[in-house]
């Protein structure tokens, strides 16, 4: 206890003496849990709303379209269903607001609210006995299209009727994903209205929801429904599916958060270890005069341990704050539940234990320091290295020479610093690569499966006619006819789409990695979450059911696929039955290249008066846009880190050389050529740390990012390694701003009285 | 019964004192069967060529150094079979180290090197801070000590070393050459210091290689090869200095 006092004096005074380097291990933890509390947060349902809006709005865990009303009483005594929403009758109408179209699914809701999936009202109010137009709209639905409460809803059945409803709630549902990821938008109105709106039974579509007692098992109600309706099923989604739309994005993200912050705490500890066992070297003297005054060994090393460990714990707590600013920016307002304790609590204590773990090695060492003032702390002598030999056969000026001789004098210290800085290098490396991968999705659209920048949908002309203005246009190189249909995989148990754009003879330039490209009628390719989904694999055949009718396809290949978590089923028009495929659903344009996608759009509206619905492709690349500042943050941190590491590495080269100094001025050697000798001795082994960690970067991150491809669906083939020049860049910057770096330190000793030089 | 002067044990005893390192498998004596004994409030000087094994068994009685074999007696209670953290706690109250290089440590204000024994023997801040006050007082830095030791010369640095030495009232102070890097002007009032302090009781063994530092002391012992040559001076302890025996047992209590 009586030790404290001079303690706190001696951790101040060590503290004061080096802010910078606090400054940066601070940061530098910080940095790394900021990260981890991030990707911890993305990756745990919290972020996903779709957990809070299910419970909140007791939603059903299956969700089943028919063509006519199941039957009720059937469907709640199959296995595990509790309780069944609707049926409720839902059309198909289009909402036509400042020019443009949605499609919108109409649903009936009861005045009075139903037991299960309510629909949430978040603005204005339910609906009221005598809501003669009035309809609520889901919230990312009216978002997307900037409808207000009180504001109009003018929908057009497919009898061409418009009737001019007008919205009056808000609501949030669990029962499908967002708009637009998923489509079409959900509004709910009376039945009564909807019964005027949409008179005819057979173009509206029943849908039923089932509240399961066990939400993990939903096999035995989704088969029990399928032999219970049989053929009758049009589509069926599960809770999962939903909750999968809900956080694509975000997991993605969370993952690159991970990874980055696992393997940045592994170089924090590098660095934290280097940094307490330089400073504990440089303070040899010091500690062996607290010892002459009465420290024991473990006192020593519980200071050394409060002083860098409080560093560590300052950067953790300053993590924690900044992990909860990062992730709300990162979601960019969607609502943020905060993390539950427990990754929360593992984040702060592994890190804690890792901060420990390196900061109590070199203590131990500290700890261990005989207490004789004068013992000498001066390095191994040795013969020159055989580095240094090379370099003397190579007639390098001298200081090049005695700098290749001193960078090896410690060996491990040496090695650690190499670590040091490659490892950071080697995440920055992967950082590039994941930067220039996005690079590609936008540059080369047709490598990810985006060859048609447009999309064509006939709407009020017929499809021979927007086929003839599309192809009219001089930059439309290529209009393939296509149409998309929900396909049921063979165990009926949930939808993948089928995605029929050109036919087999002139294909869609689909971006085929494996295997082939469909060539003949009964071909398809599919991406590798569908492959995942039905477990099979290239040259299988595969049956679904599209529309009641089976469609057996044989499949040729796996293309990139960066739709609907890879389940998608590509194939030719021509291999779809003629009643979903004739007249075609839309046209995909692919346009010369350099042409303006907005110019064309503009060219093709005015052309057809409007008549046409153009829409433009969205890369995938521009929903991920927010990685690229994730990027940069991470750079940013990992910079951090590598500098950490040479601070360290530069204080021990000089510690080590502070006597040799005054020899080498002696010998005749100019300030400069000291400082150049000090610098060479550091920087030897920053070179050496850029180039292992750009070549161990660049081996690995083309096939990490395809891992993450495969495993959300995407598939493997999309990962780039960035370019030689980049890389060429990159390790240049590193190299020369670490010299930079380095060589302040070095001119001020070079320069300096010798004795005044720290030892 | 009352301590009298005659009963008080030796500050240091040491017999048969033994130390041998090992260089590579090869054994090399530094200390070779010392017996030596100091009394309360003597100045010892301990002379002898370089290698002689001087600064050893000054280390080894501060157990800075562990010995080969033999014994230590501070105070009248054996020492040398202490741990290396009994002996931490042994030299915060009873002994206090001035080395050649002075050791002040560089990142602390000369206030804070003062005042740290004094802290970590247990005093309060506001203790610590009085007792700098009156060291520095004492020995004519109070202006000094907001500095920082690279901002001194090598004299004023000893001195601050000596006010740091003497923070805690050590009964034994050991002074490794503690002149041997400073200028005849500042080795005259390092010196000038020492007396002084060992004229107020304060028992002092200094090690140094230069016979004019050594004849301020009250006896003289040579080391040569790690053995005990001479011990000159040892009749010569007679002006026992006022109130030192009385300072030892007040320390002890």
């Amino acid at each position: 206890m009586s030790t404290v006092r001079a303690s706190v004096r001696w951790i101040r005074a060590d503290l004061r003496a080096r802010r910078g380097q606090t400054l940066l291990t601070v940061l530098a933890v910080a940095g790394i849990v900021t990260a981890l509390i991030t990707s911890a947060t993305l990756l745990e349902d919290g972020t996903n709303p779709w957990r809070a809006l299910f419970a909140e709005s007791r939603g059903a865990h299956v969700w089943i379209h028919t063509g006519e009303a199941p039957d009720r009483v059937a469907l709640s005594r199959l296995p595990g269903v509790v309780g069944v929403a609707g049926p409720y009758r839902s059309a198909p109408v289009t909402l036509t607001l400042n020019g443009k179209k949605s499609p919108v699914a109409l649903r009936e809701t009861p005045e009075t609210p139903p037991g299960i999936a309510v629909p949430l009202i978040r603005d204005g109010r339910a609906l009221r006995t005598g809501d003669a137009d009035g309809v609520i709209v889901e919230r990312s639905f009216a978002r997307a299209l900037g409808l207000r409460v009180g504001g109009p809803f003018p929908v057009t059945a497919l009898n061409g009727a418009t009737h001019p409803l007008v919205v009056v709630g808000l609501a949030d549902s669990a029962e499908q994903g967002f708009y637009p990821e998923w489509t079409p938008g959900l509004a709910w109105t009376l039945p009564s209205v909807l019964a005027r709106v949409e008179p005819a039974l057979g173009r509206s579509e029943s849908v039923t929801g089932l509240r399961l007692a066990d939400g993990e098992a939903t096999l035995p109600a989704v088969h029990g429904a399928v032999t219970l309706l049989d053929g009758q099923i049009q589509r069926m989604s599960t809770w999962r599916e939903v909750r999968a739309s809900m956080e694509l994005d975000n997991r993605l993200l969370g993952l690159l958060l991970a990874l980055f912050g696992v393997t940045g705490l592994v170089a924090a500890a590098l660095a934290i270890a280097n940094a307490v066992g330089g400073r504990v070297l440089t303070q040899t003297r010091d500690i062996a005069t607290l010892k002459s005054l009465g420290y024991t060994r473990g006192q020593v090393f519980g200071v050394l341990m409060a002083e860098h460990g409080a560093l560590g714990l300052i950067g953790i707590a300053v993590g924690l704050g900044c992990g909860q600013v990062a992730a709300s920016f990162v979601l960019d307002g969607v609502p943020l539940s905060p993390l539950s304790p427990v990754p929360l609590l593992a984040i702060a204590g592994g890190t804690a234990a890792v901060v420990t773990v390196a900061v109590a090695l070199p203590a131990w060492r500290g700890g261990r320091t005989p207490p004789v003032p004068a013992a000498p702390a001066a390095p191994p002598r040795g013969h020159l290295s055989r580095l240094a030999r090379l370099a003397l056969l190579a007639r390098l000026p001298p200081a090049l020479v005695l700098g290749s001789r001193d960078a090896f004098t410690r060996r491990l210290p040496a090695f650690l610093s190499i670590f040091g800085v490659a490892i950071p290098m080697m995440m920055i490396t992967i950082a590039l690569g994941c930067w220039s991968t996005l690079d590609d999705f936008l540059r080369h659209p047709e490598r990810v499966g985006q060859a048609a920048a447009l999309v064509v949908r006939p709407a009020k002309l017929p499809a021979d006619e927007a086929a003839r203005i599309a192809r009219a246009d001089p930059d439309v190189l290529v209009a393939h006819p296509g149409a998309e249909v929900p396909a049921l995989e063979p165990e009926q148990t949930r939808s993948v789409l089928a995605r029929a754009t050109g036919t087999s003879a002139e294909p869609y330039p689909f971006s085929v990695v494996e295997g082939r490209m469909f060539a003949a009628r009964g071909e398809a390719v599919a991406g590798q979450g569908l492959l995942d989904l039905l477990d099979v694999s290239i040259g299988d055949r595969v049956r679904l059911t599209v529309g009641g009718t089976p469609l057996i396809v044989h499949l040729v290949g796996r293309v990139v696929e960066p739709d609907h978590d890879g389940e998608v089923l590509s194939l030719g028009i021509d291999s779809l039955p003629a009643k979903d495929a004739v007249p075609p659903q839309f046209y995909s344009l692919v346009l010369r290249p350099g042409a303006d996608p907005a110019a064309v759009r503009a060219r093709l509206l005015a052309a057809s008066g409007e008549a046409l619905e153009v829409q433009r492709v969205v890369n995938p690349a521009e929903r991920l846009a927010v990685i690229r500042v994730v990027i940069v943050a991470l750079i940013g941190v990992l910079a951090l880190l590598g500098l950490a590491n040479l601070l360290t590495a530069g204080a021990l080269g000089l510690r080590d050389h502070a006597f040799d100094l005054a020899v080498l001025k002696a010998m005749g050697l100019t300030p400069r050529q000291v400082a150049a000798t000090l610098v060479t001795g550091t920087g030897l082994l920053i070179v050496l740390g850029v180039v292992a960690g750009i070549a161990a970067g660049a081996s690995v991150v083309g096939g990490l990012i395809d891992l993450q491809g495969h495993t959300s669906g995407v598939g493997a083939g999309i990962g780039r390694t960035p370019s030689a020049l980049t890389l060429t860049v990159a390790a240049l910057v590193a190299v020369g701003a670490s010299l930079l770096v380095t060589l302040i330190p070095a001119g001020r000793a070079a320069r300096a009285q010798v004795p005044v030089t720290a030892r | 019964m009352t301590p009298s002067a005659v009963e008080t044990p030796p500050v240091v005893d040491t017999v048969n004192l033994v130390k041998i390192y090992q260089d590579g498998g090869v054994p090399v004596p530094a200390v070779r069967g010392v017996d030596l004994r100091v009394a309360p409030g003597e100045f010892v000087a301990i002379m002898g060529p370089s290698g002689s094994g001087k600064s050893t068994l000054v280390h080894m009685l501060g157990g800075l150094e562990a010995r080969t074999s033999g014994e230590i007696w501070l105070d009248g209670r054996r020492a040398d079979t202490l741990g290396e953290s009994a002996w931490a706690l042994l030299r915060r109250r009873k002994i206090g180290f001035v080395f050649q290089f002075f050791n002040l440590v560089a990142n602390m204000t000369v206030a804070d090197n003062v005042e740290l024994p004094a802290l970590l023997a247990g005093a309060s801040a506001r203790e610590a801070r009085r007792r700098r006050e009156h060291l520095l007082g004492e020995l004519g830095l109070a202006d000094r000590a907001d500095a920082a030791p690279s901002q001194l010369a090598g004299g004023e640095q000893q001195r601050v070393a000596l006010a740091r030495a003497l923070a805690n009232e050590p009964s034994l102070l050991l002074a490794d050459e503690p002149t041997g890097n400073l200028d005849s002007r500042n080795t005259r009032d390092v010196l000038r210091l020492l007396a002084e302090v060992h004229r107020e009781g304060q028992t002092v063994i200094m090690v140094t290689h230069d016979a004019r530092v050594a004849s301020l002391a009250d006896r003289v012992v040579s080391l040569l090869d790690g053995q005990i040559v001479d011990d000159g001076g040892a009749g010569l302890v007679r002006r026992r200095p006022r109130g030192g025996a009385g300072g030892v047992v007040e320390l002890r209590g």
